[in-house]
């Protein structure tokens, strides 16, 4: 058993955690919920006794966590983080699950064996001679939880390890915690979306460092205080979990689209739309891209305006579609253009999953007019717009003098987007905009680019997130194998799982309970 | 991901020379060097060359990507070749003698690149620094921090690929903010690299931190269990070849 007893955490001043008791035992999932900020990292980090309460106890089946039993907690609380590129030691898949067994000191053949049965479980024994970068992002992190898993240990922390993967990488990893909890382990899993909650044994709501509610997942739902403190309200999946909760449903094990199918109102209302002003168009023409030898990118046309979704696995070239109709990176046939003319770099936005990596001036307010200034501007017009777009992302005039590097991370993701805004482009290019964003942030970036799309800004997200943003969609593209599935209205296909399947994709919960609705009606 | 195959580069397969022991193979490839440099012309050079071919079957390399490593060097073999053999002073003409002494010096040359060739395209980066250590675990014992030495040098060759796509993308995230890195004078060209720079360290500093925390969240002290066994009867039989070999070129 996992005990935390009044346990509080400060980094210098600043108060993190106050008061916090928790408990979290063998063969149950607890999911922590609470909005970026709240303290939901420093707690997990304090199970595993990588963090040392400053106030309180946390023990861990009877031990302490002190620096003398950091290797004892370590080895029987394993931890997965968010990002698996962070965490991935070893150049080479099998060497990376030998590293945890070999650090316990276990006889070589021993080290073996617990590798062998971990790839196994984790479904990557074919991967064992892999290098670990030629690995998808779905895989790395199943490699990561491998990792873990050689160790044995008795609990698992799970940070956000959903965060940065699709579909179908997340319904494989909540399988496999599903079969652990089975078998024992104790897991606490930090969330940032609904999906966490089923099969989950209680829920935890963490709100400015102290726990603002604690219990059953589907009194969560029913708990409009619960739902508000830890951002679930700003999900688009939450509401219909709250009406099927509400009507007596249960949550179950595992997602059941069917159950949701009957909660559903389908929209079929064409979105408004029409009479928009000006509409910008961002196109790509038969373009083909190759990297030696093999083809990213193999004859693809589609145009964007509103708002346009580019969905497919990994591998399927959405990246590098997303680089061509930026401008940065010259197809090897055909030809990105914008309102007719070919795009040249700098002329469309762009912004990738983690936008702060673009930062670099000495001032935000500088960052912010390198684009006005690069466009010819002078040194006037260049603030004001920066200014402009400081004050359209919320970034407070207080920030401006400062450097972008001692900004929060939410703080920074706003300057950088800001930067990007701030040439007023025609056009935009979002590569995974809302991974690792809690709900409030994402609904706030889903407002900006809907208000974007309304004042004629074509707009092309590229999501592995695809439920997220489909309301806000006006079409929707999806790619397999550097080649277009399919090209359809939003509408459309947020009722057609089949065209997800086509593209070798897991289609989103929503999108499997909309079908199911969707074929009742018109039955 | 780009991914082109330099000649030297680390190729997946089966062949028996796959399979050997990788501390086996670095030190054959010392050997068999060596013996290429001292063994005199032309019987133990024929010797070498002979052994060589016997290599590069057993681990299925051409011997055209030899000559395609060679390639950059080819200019180079020639002039000397060309200097060696034309005479200009004194009597000018062409001298056999010159050819010749040139002909075995380019043998070696080619002799050893084609050995460390066969070596590298048949050994993967993480596994030669792994060998690499297990040579070194003497120097444990002066003090030298072996194990963390090679853990290290596994860090360094994971993280080569992530960042030169993290330089990748941060070129791609300024360029579409109007930077223009590749155009102007050297000057402008630096600091264009400054707005890439400066992202660079920042990023890799923060995954430098985190990946430092997640291997102490495996238990990583410095202290690891050994996963190289001990030399196969094979291994050592091949390695008993190849010293015998270059003894019989050395005397031949």
């Amino acid at each position: 058993m996992i005990e935390l007893h009044d346990v509080g955490f400060s980094y210098g001043n600043a108060d993190v955690l106050r008061g916090v008791s928790l408990v979290v035992r063998p063969g149950e999932r607890v999911v922590l919920l609470g909005r970026n900020g709240s303290g939901k990292s420093t707690l997990s980090r304090l199970m595993n006794g990588s963090l040392l309460a400053c106030s309180g106890e946390v023990v861990v089946d009877g031990i302490t966590s002190a620096p003398e039993t950091r290797g004892a907690i370590a080895a029987a609380v394993g931890y997965v983080r968010q990002d698996p590129r962070n965490q991935i030691v070893s150049p080479l898949v099998r060497d990376e699950v030998e590293f945890g067994p070999r650090n316990l000191g276990l006889p070589c053949e021993e080290v073996r064996a617990r590798a062998e049965g971990a790839l196994a479980a984790c479904g990557l024994e074919a991967l064992r001679l892999r290098m670990t970068d030629e690995l998808s992002g779905g895989q790395q992190q199943l490699l990561s939880l491998a990792g873990v898993l050689a160790m044995s240990p008795r609990y698992l922390v799970l940070d956000e390890v959903g965060s940065h993967l699709d579909e179908a990488a997340r319904t494989a990893i909540a399988g496999l915690v599903r079969g652990l909890m089975r078998g024992g382990t104790g897991v606490l899993e930090v969330a940032h979306g609904p999906e966490a909650l089923f099969g989950a044994s209680r829920a935890v709501v963490l709100e400015g460092g102290r726990i603002a509610w604690e219990g059953r997942p589907e009194d969560l739902l029913r708990s409009e205080r619960a739902l508000r403190a830890s951002g679930l309200s700003d999900d688009p999946l939450t509401a219909p979990l709250v009406e099927l909760v509400t009507r007596g449903g249960m949550l179950g094990e595992s997602p059941d689209p069917a159950a949701l199918a009957d909660v559903l109102t389908v929209r079929d209302a064409s979105r408004e739309g029409v009479g928009r002003p000006e509409r910008h168009r961002l196109s790509l023409e038969r373009a083909s891209v190759s990297y030696g030898g093999l083809a990213a990118l193999d004859g693809v046309t589609f145009s964007c305006s509103g708002v346009t979704l580019l969905l497919g696995a990994s591998g399927s070239g959405k990246t590098t579609a997303a680089r061509v109709l930026a401008g940065v990176l010259a197809p090897d046939e055909g030809e990105a253009s914008l309102d007719g003319a070919p795009v040249r770099a700098g002329e469309v936005g762009l912004s990738f999953q983690r936008p702060e990596d673009q930062l670099f001036a000495d001032t935000v307010l500088e960052d912010l007019s390198f684009a006005p200034r690069m466009l010819g501007l002078r040194h006037r017009e260049a603030d004001a717009r920066a200014r402009d777009a400081a004050e359209r992302l919320g970034v407070t005039e207080d920030l401006l003098d400062r450097s972008p590097f001692e900004l929060s991370g939410g703080q920074m993701r706003r300057v950088a987007l800001a930067g990007v805004l701030a040439a007023h482009p025609r056009a935009c290019v979002l590569d995974e905009p809302s991974a690792g964003l809690d709900a409030p942030a994402r609904r706030s970036l889903r407002e900006l680019v809907s208000s974007l799309a309304r004042e004629g800004v074509a707009t092309l997200v590229v999501t592995h997130d695809a439920a997220e943003w489909l309301d806000v969609a006006d079409d929707v593209v999806l790619l397999a194998g550097g080649r277009v599935v399919a090209r359809v209205g939003a509408e459309e296909a947020a009722r057609s799982p089949e065209l997800f399947r086509a593209a070798g994709m897991e289609p989103p919960l929503l999108v499997r309970a909309r079908a199911m609705a969707w074929g009742e009606r018109n039955a | 991901m780009r991914r082109t195959f330099a000649p030297g580069a680390y190729r997946p397969g089966a062949t028996p020379v796959h399979g050997i022991d990788v501390r086996v193979k670095i030190v054959s490839l010392l050997v068999a060097s060596a013996a290429a440099f001292a063994a005199p012309a032309p019987r133990g050079l024929a010797v070498v060359a002979a052994g060589l071919l016997v290599a590069l079957a057993a681990s299925g390399t051409s011997p055209r990507r030899v000559l395609e490593a060679l390639r950059p060097a080819l200019v180079i073999l020639g002039v000397s070749l060309l200097a060696n053999g034309i005479v200009l002073v004194g009597q000018p003409g062409i001298s056999a003698e010159g050819l010749v002494r040139s002909a075995t010096a380019i043998a070696r040359i080619v002799i050893v690149v084609g050995l460390a060739l066969v070596f590298s395209s048949t050994t993967m980066p993480p596994a030669i620094a792994d060998g690499m250590a297990a040579l070194m675990a003497p120097l444990a014992r002066l003090g030298v921090p072996v194990g963390g030495l090679s853990m290290a040098v596994s860090v360094a060759l994971r993280f080569i690929p992530l960042a030169s796509e993290e330089v990748e993308r941060i070129r791609c995230a300024q360029r579409a903010r109007g930077a223009r890195l590749d155009e102007g004078g050297v000057i402008r060209r630096l600091s264009g690299w400054g707005q890439v720079l400066v992202p660079l360290v920042v990023s890799l500093f923060r995954r430098a931190d985190e990946l430092a925390a997640a291997m102490e969240d495996r238990c990583f002290t410095g202290e690891q269990t050994s996963m190289r066994g001990r030399l196969s009867y094979g291994d050592v039989a091949v390695l008993l070849g190849v010293v015998a070999w270059s003894a019989c070129a050395l005397l031949a």
